[in-house]
C-alpha cells in the first residue's frame, strides 16, 4: 500500500537510467536537445543536458565525473558526423570513459548521400548505435532498456 | 560614454556623412523603401570560392531587390578556424562559406560577384566575431548580421560577458576601420530570432532595439532591427509595429536604421505547397508590418541545406507575394497587439537602460537578474526562469515570467511536456503543408475512368455518431481508392451535430472524460502520412488534440468527451472536404420518424426506403444503414413507479426526484440543491460522471496533499451516497505502459481454440467451456509477470511457455497446474480461481458500520492504485486484467450470433458482463484519487455492497441500505439512475425502431436450443457480416445494415465508440464490411 497518491504519472517504472545529454563542437540548435530532455525524463531517467555547441573535453569531462548510463549526441546542424566522429574518439582515448555506451542521431550530414558510409565510420568509431533522421525518440527508451547492470542510481542532472 | 534614455547620442557622430560607398546595404534598402520595393535576401553559403561567388552572382542577377549573403559554416563561427581549413584541405562538404579559411583576398573575389549595386552581408552566427571581422574589413565587406545577445545565447557555450566584450572590440573595429576605408559598418541585430521559436515578441522586439543601442553605443551609424515572423500573424504586425515605434523612440535620429524581417525560423513545412505559403505569407507580413528587408526561406528548408536554384525561386516568390501585398490592402493590424508588445518591449527595453551607463554592462546585469530571459534556452548565463507556450488562438504568450519586470494576472506555470513541445515546434509547420494541401490546385494526380452516369445508389444513415461515421469513413477511403460501379449519395440523418451524435455532442460538461486514452483512439482507418488529412489517412485522437490545444493536450491522458465530439465532427468535415468526384455526402439534421417501403406500383423507386423525417419531407434512398447508437428506453416498472413516487411526494420546501439512466450529460444534475441527499445507483462509469459534475462541477478543487489529493468543498455540494451491487467502484486503469498500437497476443485464450471449441460443440456452456481458458489466460500473464519482477524476462518467458506446453493439451485447464508450476520460482504462486475474486471483494463480508466499511474500502481502493500505478505490463494484477480487454474480440467469436446455449448466454451477460467491465474497463488513476478524496472529505459516502434503493413512503423519501453495512439506511432526496440502459428493442423509445419492430423489418433476437429453452435477449437480430436485420418472417433484409449498440446482445460488446491506430480491430473492420456491401463488392 502506498502512503500517497500522486496524480497520474507518465513514468514507466523501467530502472531510472542517467543520460548524459550532448551535441556536436560546433551544433548551436537547442530544441532537438529540449525535447530530448523533456521526453526521456518524463519515461523516468533522469538527463544531464550539456546543451549546444559541446567541445569534446566537456563531454569527456563530464562524462568521467558523472559516469552516466548512456551517452546520447544529438546533432541536426549537418556536422554530426564529423563531430561525432571527433566526440567519439574522444570518448574512447580516454580510459575512464572508454567503456560507456553511446549512440548518436539526427540529420548528421549535409544532405543524405553518403548516409550508409557515415553510419558505418559512426560504428567504427565506438557508437553502439546510429539513428537516421526520423527514428521516433522511443528508439532510445529501448537502448536505455535493454542495457545491462543494476541502475546506477539517480544523481547528476 | 554611453548615456541611458532619449536623446542619446554616440561618442563620435559624423558631423557631415561622407557620400556612401555603392553597396552600403543601409541606403540601398532605404532607397528600395522609397520606390515601394521590399529587399529580399537569402540565407546562402557554400565551401567553395568559386561555387559561392556564382551563387551571388545569381543572387545580384535578378530583376528583383536583393542583398547577396555569405553564410559562414559552423566551424567558423565557433573560432574552429583549423577544423574548417582542414575540412576545406581534405575537400569535406561545410554547411557555410569558411571566409577566414579562405581569407582576404578570396573573400572579396566571392564579393565583387555581387557587382557594384548589390550589397553583401556576412552572416555568421558567432559569439566572437573578431577573426570574421578583421578578415570582412580586409576584403571590403562592411555588413553583419549579429549581437552580443543573440550570437551568443542561442548558439552554445561563450560565457555572455566574453560575448559582450568581443562584439564590443569587434563592432568598434568593424565601424572604426570601414569608416578609416570610405565604407559605413552596418550591423543586423539577430535579436529578433534568438531561439527561433516559442519566445513571445515582446522580448525578441526588446532584444532587437538593445542591441541596435549597444552597435550604436560602439560606434555603428548603420542598423538593421530584426523580427522572425513567429505563429500569429495579426500579433506578428502588432510586433513590428512595436518594433519600429521602439527604433524610433530610442536610436538617435542620425542613425540610419530599417526593419528586417526572417521568414520562418522554427520547424518548416516539409511539402513544397506548405513551405511556399509560409514564404508568402511572411513577405506580406513584411509589406503589412512595414518592414523593409526579407531574408527567405527555401522549400527544401525542412529537409537540407538549399541549392542556389532553390534560393532564387524563394526570392522571386517573395518579392512577387510582397508586390501583391502592396496592391491589395490586408486586414488591419490589430491594435491591441501591437500594444501589448509595445508596452511589455518597453518596459524590457527600460529596465535593462537603467541598470549601467554602460549598455554591455547592463545586458549582463539583467541577464544575471533574469529581468532578460530567454525561454528554453539552455546557455548557463541564461537564467532558464521563464516559459512561453502557443496559446490555442495561435498567439505566442508568456506562462511563467520567472523574473521579467512584467505584470500579470492572468497566467500560470503548466509543465510542459515533449509531446506538447512537439506539437507546438511542428505546428505552424503543419499548419501550412495543410493549408497548402487544402487549397485548390490543379488536379495532380489523373483519376481512373469516371464513373458510368448511372442513377446514384441513394444510401441513409440513421445516426451519425462514431459508428455510421466509421462507416462513412471507410465508404469514402474506399471510393478514393477505386471508383465504384454507381456514384453514391450519402444522406448523413442525425438530429445532433454530424460525426459527434448525441453523445458526443460538443457542448457537454468539460468534467466528462472518456475511458480510453486519447493516444489509443481514431476515427481514421490509417495513420495520419504526409498528404492532408482524409479518409484512410489521418491523425489520431491524440495527435489531434495535440495539435488543436498544445498547451491543453494530454494525448496520454483521458480527453473530455467534448474534445472527442470535437475530433469527430473534424473527421465528418474532412470526409465532406475530400469527397471523390462520384461520393456526395449530405448532412441532414433530423430524426427518422418512420420507415417503409415504396410499393410496386412506385416506378423505378419500387422497394426502396421511404424515410419519414421529423422535419415533414420524405427520404427515399436504396440501402439503409441503422446506426442510432445508444438506446433510449421506456423505463421499467420499478422506474416508473419511481418516478410517480417522486412526482407525488415532491413539495417546493424539500423537492424529491428521480432521474432516470442514460448520458449523465443529459441529466438535469444542474437541478440538485446544495446540501440535498443524492442517492447514486449504480458506480460505474456513469456514476463518475455524476461525481465529478457534482463536485468538480460546482467549483470544488482538488488539491495536492500530504497523504495523497485532498478535495476542498466549494459548499455547493448535494451530499453524495453511492450504491451498488459489488459496493466497489470499478477497479483503477493500470498506467498504460503499451504503446498505442500495442496487441497482446494470447497463447492459451486463442481465436483458433475458441473457433474449435465454437465448431465442435455449440452452443457452448461459457462457464463450463470458455471461462477456464480465458481464467489460464489471465493466469499465465498474472504469474508470468510476477516471475519477470523476481527473476527477469527471460525466467518468465520459460514459464510461460512451460504453462502453455502444460496445458495446451489438456481439457480443463485448471489454474492448480500454473500455481504448481509456478511455485518454484518463490514468488506469490497463487493464480486467481475466478475474476470474482477482483470485482466482488466484499463478497459475503459484514461491516458493524458505516464509517469501519468506508475505512476497509478506502483500503481496498488505495490497494488497487497502488496496483494500477505498476502499470498494464509490469503490475501482475493490472497486467491480468488487461487481458481481458486485449481478448475482447476473441470473446465475441464465441459469443455472437447465438454461440452459447440460452442459460449460458443469459448468464454471461448477467454475471459475466459486469464482473469483466468492472475489472478492466475502470477509469483512470485520477478518478480513483478523486473518489479517495471525496470519501476522505465525507462529501461521498458510499452505502456499502448490496444496496438496495427504494421509496419510503413513511418518510415520503426515497431510501437506501446496505445488507451487508449495519446501520447503513439513509433517506434520500434524489436517486439518480446510472446504470446504463440496456438494449431492449421492445422498450426502444425511438419511433424508428418502433415502426420496424411493428412491421416486422427487424426482430429481437431469441437465443433458443432445442430442449434448452429459450433466452429473448432484446437485442436485434443480424447476420454476421455486413450485418444485415433479420425479419420477424426470418428473411434477410439484404438493402439493410446495423451496426452497432441496437445490435448488443446479439454480438457482445458494442459500446465502442473509437477504433485503434494501428492494425483495424473489430470496430473498422465492421465498418468497412458494411462500406464494402453498400459498394457492391465482398468485404476486405
Amino acid at each position: 500500500m502506498t502512503p500517497s497518491a500522486r496524480p497520474q504519472s507518465l513514468r514507466s517504472p523501467e530502472p531510472s537510467r542517467r543520460v548524459l545529454l550532448t551535441t556536436g563542437s560546433s551544433d548551436a540548435h537547442t530544441w532537438n536537445l529540449v525535447h530530448l530532455q523533456l521526453f526521456l525524463e518524463e519515461h523516468g531517467h533522469s538527463v544531464l543536458n550539456l546543451g549546444p555547441c559541446v567541445p569534446e573535453q566537456l563531454l569527456v569531462d563530464t562524462a568521467r565525473m558523472t559516469s552516466p548510463d548512456l551517452v546520447v549526441l544529438s546533432s541536426v546542424n549537418g556536422h554530426g558526423h564529423q563531430d561525432g566522429l571527433r566526440a567519439a574518439r574522444a570518448l574512447r582515448a580516454d580510459h575512464r570513459t572508454r567503456s560507456v555506451p553511446m549512440v548518436i542521431g539526427g540529420l548528421l550530414g549535409i544532405s543524405p548521400e553518403g548516409a550508409a558510409d557515415r553510419t558505418a565510420e559512426l560504428l567504427d568509431a565506438g557508437y553502439d548505435e546510429v539513428y537516421e533522421d526520423g527514428t521516433p525518440p522511443t528508439a532510445l527508451l529501448r537502448r536505455l532498456a535493454g542495457l545491462g547492470g543494476a541502475c546506477t542510481g539517480r544523481a547528476a542532472a | 560614454m554611453y548615456r541611458a534614455g532619449r536623446g542619446l547620442t554616440t561618442s563620435t557622430p559624423p558631423p557631415s556623412p561622407p557620400p556612401l560607398a555603392p553597396g552600403d546595404l543601409g541606403a540601398f534598402v532605404q532607397e528600395s523603401a522609397d520606390a515601394g520595393e521590399l529587399v529580399v535576401q537569402p540565407r546562402m553559403g557554400m565551401v567553395g570560392p568559386e561555387e559561392m561567388a556564382r551563387g551571388v552572382a545569381a543572387v545580384a542577377a535578378l530583376p528583383e531587390r536583393t542583398v547577396a549573403t555569405l553564410t559562414i559554416d559552423s566551424y567558423t563561427r565557433v573560432g574552429d578556424h583549423a577544423a574548417a581549413t582542414a575540412a576545406v584541405r581534405a575537400g569535406r562538404p561545410l554547411n557555410g562559406f569558411p571566409l577566414v579559411s579562405h581569407g582576404p583576398r578570396t573573400g572579396a573575389r566571392v564579393a565583387a560577384a555581387a557587382g557594384r549595386g548589390t550589397p553583401v552581408q556576412v552572416r555568421h552566427g558567432s559569439a566572437d566575431p573578431m577573426a570574421i571581422f578583421r578578415t570582412m574589413a580586409a576584403a571590403g565587406l562592411a555588413a553583419s548580421e549579429g549581437g552580443p545577445v543573440s550570437y551568443c545565447l542561442p548558439y552554445g557555450r561563450t560565457p555572455l560577458a566574453e560575448s559582450v566584450a568581443a562584439w564590443r572590440d569587434s563592432v568598434q573595429f568593424l565601424t572604426e576601420e570601414s569608416r578609416a576605408h570610405g565604407r559605413r559598418a552596418h550591423l543586423e541585430s539577430f535579436g529578433g530570432c534568438l531561439l527561433g521559436q516559442l519566445c513571445p515578441p515582446s522580448l525578441l522586439v526588446a532584444v532587437s532595439v538593445l542591441e541596435c543601442l549597444f552597435f550604436v553605443a560602439n560606434g555603428a551609424t548603420s542598423v538593421s532591427l530584426s523580427y522572425a515572423q513567429q505563429t500569429h500573424p495579426a500579433q506578428d504586425t502588432g510586433a513590428l509595429t512595436a518594433l519600429r515605434r521602439l527604433a524610433d523612440e530610442f536610436l538617435p535620429p542620425a542613425v540610419d536604421r530599417h526593419i528586417v524581417l526572417y521568414t520562418y525560423m522554427g520547424v518548416y513545412p516539409r511539402t513544397v505547397p506548405g513551405a511556399r505559403l509560409l514564404l508568402r505569407r511572411s513577405a506580406e507580413l513584411a509589406v503589412r508590418g512595414g518592414a523593409q528587408r526579407l531574408i527567405v526561406k527555401t522549400e527544401t528548408e525542412a529537409h537540407r541545406i538549399p541549392t542556389v536554384q532553390e534560393n532564387l525561386t524563394a526570392l522571386r516568390i517573395a518579392a512577387e507575394a510582397a508586390r501583391a501585398a502592396r496592391g491589395t490592402p490586408g486586414a488591419r493590424p490589430s491594435g491591441a497587439d501591437a500594444e501589448e508588445t509595445f508596452a511589455e518591449a518597453r518596459t524590457l527595453v527600460t529596465a535593462v537602460l537603467t541598470l549601467s551607463d554602460d549598455l554591455g554592462v547592463a545586458l549582463l546585469k539583467a541577464f544575471d537578474r533574469g529581468l532578460l530571459d530567454v525561454p528554453f534556452c539552455l546557455h548557463p548565463d541564461n537564467r532558464g526562469a521563464v516559459r512561453s507556450t502557443v496559446a490555442p488562438d495561435g498567439r505566442l504568450q508568456w506562462t511563467d515570467l520567472g523574473g521579467l519586470p512584467l505584470l500579470t494576472t492572468s497566467r500560470r506555470t503548466i509543465p510542459m511536456t515533449s509531446r506538447q513541445l512537439s506539437g507546438m515546434l511542428d505546428r505552424v509547420a503543419r499548419e501550412h503543408d495543410r493549408a497548402a494541401a487544402a487549397r485548390p490546385a490543379p488536379d495532380p494526380a489523373p483519376r481512373a475512368s469516371p464513373p458510368p452516369s448511372a442513377a446514384p445508389l441513394r444510401v441513409a444513415f440513421a445516426g451519425m455518431g462514431p459508428r455510421g461515421l466509421s462507416v462513412l469513413e471507410r465508404l469514402a477511403a474506399r471510393c478514393a481508392e477505386e471508383p465504384p460501379a454507381r456514384p453514391l449519395e450519402v444522406f448523413a440523418v442525425d438530429p445532433y451535430e454530424a460525426g459527434a451524435g448525441r453523445i458526443w455532442r460538443t457542448d457537454q460538461s468539460p468534467w466528462f472524460l472518456m475511458n480510453t486514452p486519447a493516444q489509443e483512439v481514431t476515427m481514421f482507418s490509417g495513420p495520419a502520412d504526409d498528404g492532408p488529412h482524409r479518409p484512410g489517412a489521418g491523425p489520431t485522437l491524440g495527435e489531434w488534440w495535440a495539435e488543436e490545444d498544445p498547451a491543453g493536450a494530454e494525448p496520454e491522458g483521458y480527453a473530455p468527451r467534448a474534445v472527442y465530439g470535437r475530433y469527430l465532427t473534424y473527421v465528418m468535415a474532412r470526409i465532406e472536404e475530400t469527397l471523390p468526384p462520384w461520393l456526395t455526402v449530405h448532412r441532414v439534421p433530423a430524426r427518422v420518424i418512420c420507415a417503409d417501403r415504396a410499393r410496386e406500383g412506385d416506378g423505378p423507386d419500387a422497394g426502396a426506403h421511404r424515410l419519414r423525417l421529423d422535419r415533414g419531407d420524405v427520404l427515399t434512398v436504396d440501402r439503409l444503414v441503422l446506426a442510432t447508437g445508444h438506446p433510449l428506453t421506456e423505463l421499467d416498472a420499478e422506474q416508473r413507479a419511481w418516478q410517480r413516487f417522486a412526482k407525488e411526494h415532491s413539495t417546493p420546501a424539500r423537492p424529491v426526484k428521480y432521474v432516470a439512466g442514460g448520458s449523465a450529460s443529459e441529466m438535469p444534475l444542474a437541478e440538485i440543491p446544495a446540501g440535498a441527499s443524492v442517492g447514486i445507483l449504480g458506480m460505474g462509469l456513469t456514476f463518475y460522471d455524476i461525481l465529478t459534475e457534482l463536485t468538480l462541477g460546482r467549483g470544488g478543487t482538488f488539491t495536492e496533499g500530504e497523504e495523497g489529493l485532498l478535495y476542498l468543498p466549494s459548499g455547493k455540494e448535494p451530499r453524495i451516497l453511492a450504491g451498488s451491487r459489488g459496493g466497489v467502484p470499478l477497479l483503477t486503469r493500470g498506467a498504460n505502459q503499451k504503446g498505442p498500437e500495442h496487441r497482446y497476443r494470447a497463447r492459451l485464450f486463442t481465436p483458433e481454440r475458441m473457433a474449435a471449441l465454437r465448431a465442435g460443440g455449440a452452443p457452448l456452456d461459457f462457464e463450463r467451456t470458455v471461462l477456464p481458458w480465458l481464467l489460464a489466460e489471465v493466469n499465465l500473464v498474472l504469474l508470468a509477470t510476477r516471475i519477470r519482477h523476481a527473476h527477469g524476462p527471460e525466467a518468465a518467458e520459460e514459464f510461460t511457455e512451460r504453462g502453455v506446453a502444460l496445458l495446451d493439451g489438456r481439457s480443463d485447464p485448471r489454474p492448480r497446474l500454473l500455481e504448481r508450476l509456478a511455485a518454484g520460482h518463490r514468488i506469490d504462486a497463487r493464480p486467481l480461481t475466478g475474476l470474482d475474486a477482483l470485482a466482488r471483494p466484499f463478497a459475503g463480508r459484514r461491516f458493524g458500520s458505516s464509517a469501519e466499511y468506508h475505512k476497509v474500502l478506502t483500503e481496498w481502493l488505495r490497494a488497487d492504485l497502488a496496483e494500477a500505478r505498476r502499470g498494464n505490463a509490469d503490475g501482475p494484477l493490472k497486467a491480468a486484467a488487461d487481458v481481458l480487454r486485449d481478448v475482447r474480440q476473441t470473446i465475441r467469436t464465441v459469443v455472437d450470433f447465438g454461440g452459447l446455449t440460452p442459460d449460458s448466454h443469459r448468464w454471461f451477460l448477467a454475471e459475466f458482463g459486469p464482473v469483466a467491465a468492472m475489472v478492466s474497463t475502470g477509469p483512470p488513476q485520477l478518478r480513483s484519487e478523486q473518489f479517495l478524496a471525496l470519501l476522505a472529505a465525507g462529501v461521498l459516502e458510499p452505502v456499502g455492497p448490496g444496496a438496495r434503493f427504494q421509496a419510503d413512503p413513511v418518510e415520503g423519501r426515497f431510501a437506501v441500505e446496505s445488507a451487508q453495512v449495519e446501520n447503513s439506511w439513509v433517506a434520500l432526496d434524489v436517486v439518480v439512475d446510472a446504470r446504463v440502459p440496456g438494449t431492449d428493442l421492445a422498450a426502444d423509445r425511438d419511433p424508428l425502431i418502433r415502426g420496424l419492430m411493428v412491421d416486422g423489418e427487424i426482430r429481437t433476437f431469441t437465443n433458443a436450443a432445442e430442449g434448452a429453452g429459450e433466452f429473448a435477449t432484446g437485442g436485434l437480430d443480424c447476420t454476421d457480416s455486413p450485418f444485415h436485420p433479420v425479419r420477424a418472417d426470418g428473411s434477410v433484409d439484404t438493402s439493410t445494415h446495423v451496426i452497432g449498440i441496437p445490435s448488443e446482445h446479439t454480438r457482445w460488446f458494442t459500446q465502442v465508440g473509437s477504433g485503434r491506430p494501428g492494425p483495424w480491430g473489430s470496430f473498422t473492420r465492421d465498418a468497412d464490411a458494411i462500406a464494402a456491401a453498400l459498394l457492391g463488392g465482398g468485404a476486405a
